[in-house]
């Protein structure tokens, strides 16, 4: 069969399951924007500059909590599922259920960062152009790429029951010392240093460089590039051991 | 359809399989007999591109398991259901069915296991026979040549079991080539044409249920009245009536009648699969 035609029917089915499973699709979605409403709103409404560089932190933080969840955790839980052995008798081949499942991952992440964006619009001066707007919106899909792969290392690595706390871990102190809750240069020292070094920094450089001058977008681009390499060597290696063990 | 050709498999120092050869033409219906931990599963996943063998060829209408052709030319169920729980069955049905070329039609499929009624039902909410149900139509709404049902009926009481037989009976046509595994033997019985028993990851037997019967299975004769003299072993007294097993249940009453012995009331029976099947593998299911 037409590979895009299953990644959308596969997109299609794993949608259907998640979205019929309130308790997971309104926090994963909600989260984001809860968080902004907590530790966001009340800085960003000093002044529009404030306001556009703290919506950008948190659409950034939107996307990875979404894809590291989505394969950290999801990914974790379905190896082992018997509904996973009957999908690999299907004749559909795993590059096509990466796609849809990256399809999924996206379409949660940009709902989770729009309900930041809506709230950020109703609630703060934040002022975008409609270029700013659709910039953004590509570096925060392209700039999520490392954290898909994150997300597959952990969920190959980690065993089932270890991988939703490990996901946690690894996204809130990310998401901290990245700079997503407050701008680095406020980071308590020890985050502050190893913050240029994690790939949650280098994706809100990424995007902050949509809001205001000082943030070298292309360097960005390029620690993500080697970010998500290194992640995907690490997955695939975890990747092959699985498929070692339990279909070899 | 299946090319199974000397394959041996091993897990550490288990060996699942020891050199294990068969092929299937197409339009058979083969039972894959054995006990649990005979090694059926295994096959299965070998055959289904889960698992490799470690030594031997496989081949499924000429092409690798894992191999995409191979996957379309066969359909399977899943062992354990573990569904997606919030889909409903027409949902996984159409989802199954759009994997391949020409597919039966959904309602075609869902009307074969009588899963009409249930078909806007989430999966969670079947029962276990249900979900066997679903399981089997996701493996006939293919449509394709051969069909791999790793125990169709386990978990079903008798009644649920016979239904499902009807219904495999109804869905296998002429083009259809089924390998099912199963621990009943009364299964293999009613549905198969032919009988493959693997027992300790070695072949025991390979043949017609006929040819099973007359090669393992041993006659009785039962009858109220004295043994006849001389006969050791094989005799056994149940109150007044004596059973004696022997493969030539003729020659035994005719030398009843010659030795002028007084009987009435005489049977002759033919073993179950059941008692063949413990006599093959000693016992030990």
């Amino acid at each position: 069969m037409n590979a895009l035609i299953l990644v959308r029917i596969h997109t299609l089915a794993v949608l259907r399951e998640l979205m019929r499973t309130p308790a997971f699709i309104i926090p994963t979605v909600g989260f984001p924007a809860m968080f902004f409403a907590l530790f966001g709103l009340p800085y960003a409404r000093s002044s529009s500059a404030t306001a556009d560089f703290i919506m950008c932190s948190y659409a950034a933080f939107s996307l990875v909590g979404v894809t590291l969840f989505q394969f950290g955790v999801g990914v974790a839980n379905e190896r082992g599922r018997p509904w996973e052995r009957y999908l690999r008798t299907l004749p559909v081949s795993i590059v096509t259920r990466f796609a849809a499942r990256v399809s999924v991952a996206l379409i949660f992440g940009l709902a989770a960062a729009g309900l930041v964006a809506l709230e950020a619009r109703l609630l703060t001066p934040v002022n975008f152009t409609a270029a700013q707007w659709l910039v953004l919106t590509g570096y925060t899909l392209c700039g999520a790429a490392p954290f898909v792969l994150l997300g597959i290392a952990i969920a190959y690595w980690v065993a089932p029951r270890g991988a939703m706390p490990v996901t946690n871990i690894v996204y809130l102190l990310c998401s901290f010392a990245g700079g997503f809750w407050m701008p680095p240069q406020y980071l308590p020292s020890i985050a502050a240093a190893v913050s240029p070094y994690l790939p949650t920094r280098q994706y809100g450089e990424l995007v902050w460089s949509v809001a205001q001058s000082g943030h070298d977008a292309r360097t960005a681009a390029l620690a993500l590039v080697a970010f998500g390499i290194a992640f995907a060597i690490v997955g695939a290696v975890g990747y092959r051991r699985d498929e070692r063990a339990r279909y070899a | 359809m299946i090319r199974f050709d000397n394959v041996s498999k091993s897990y550490g120092d288990v060996r699942a399989l020891s050199d294990v050869s068969f092929d299937i033409a197409a339009g058979e219906i083969v039972a894959l007999l054995g006990p649990n931990g005979a090694g059926k599963t295994t096959a299965i996943e070998i055959l289904l591109g889960l698992r490799h063998a470690d030594e031997g060829t496989v081949e499924i209408a000429g092409h690798l398991p894992q191999s995409m052709e191979a996957r379309s030319h066969m359909a399977a169920t899943p062992q354990n259901t573990g569904f997606p729980d919030s889909l409903t069955v027409r949902e996984v049905v159409t989802f199954a069915a759009s994997h391949y070329r020409r597919p039966r039609t959904v309602d075609d499929a869902l009307r074969a296991f009588e899963l009409e009624e249930l078909a806007s039902k989430r999966l969670g909410s079947l029962s276990g026979g249900q979900q066997r149900r679903v399981a089997l139509a996701l493996a006939f709404v293919p449509d394709v040549p051969l069909v791999l049902l790793d125990e169709p009926s386990t978990g079903l009481d008798v009644e649920s079991r016979r239904r499902l037989w009807e219904q495999l009976r109804a869905s296998v046509d002429g083009h259809h080539t089924v390998l099912f595994t199963t621990h009943y033997l009364e299964e293999a019985e009613a549905l198969a044409t032919r009988i493959i028993v693997i027992d300790r990851g070695t072949l025991r037997f390979d043949g017609t249920p006929d040819t099973f019967r007359r090669r393992f299975g041993s006659r009785r004769v039962d009858y109220v009245g004295e043994p006849l003299p001389g006969r050791n072993g094989e005799v056994q007294r149940v109150g007044d009536r004596t059973v004696v097993t022997t493969a030539d249940t003729d020659a035994y009453v005719r030398e009843l009648v010659r030795a002028g012995i007084a009987f009435h009331d005489l049977r002759i029976t033919q073993s179950s699969f059941e008692d063949i099947f413990l006599e093959i593998t000693g016992a030990r299911s």
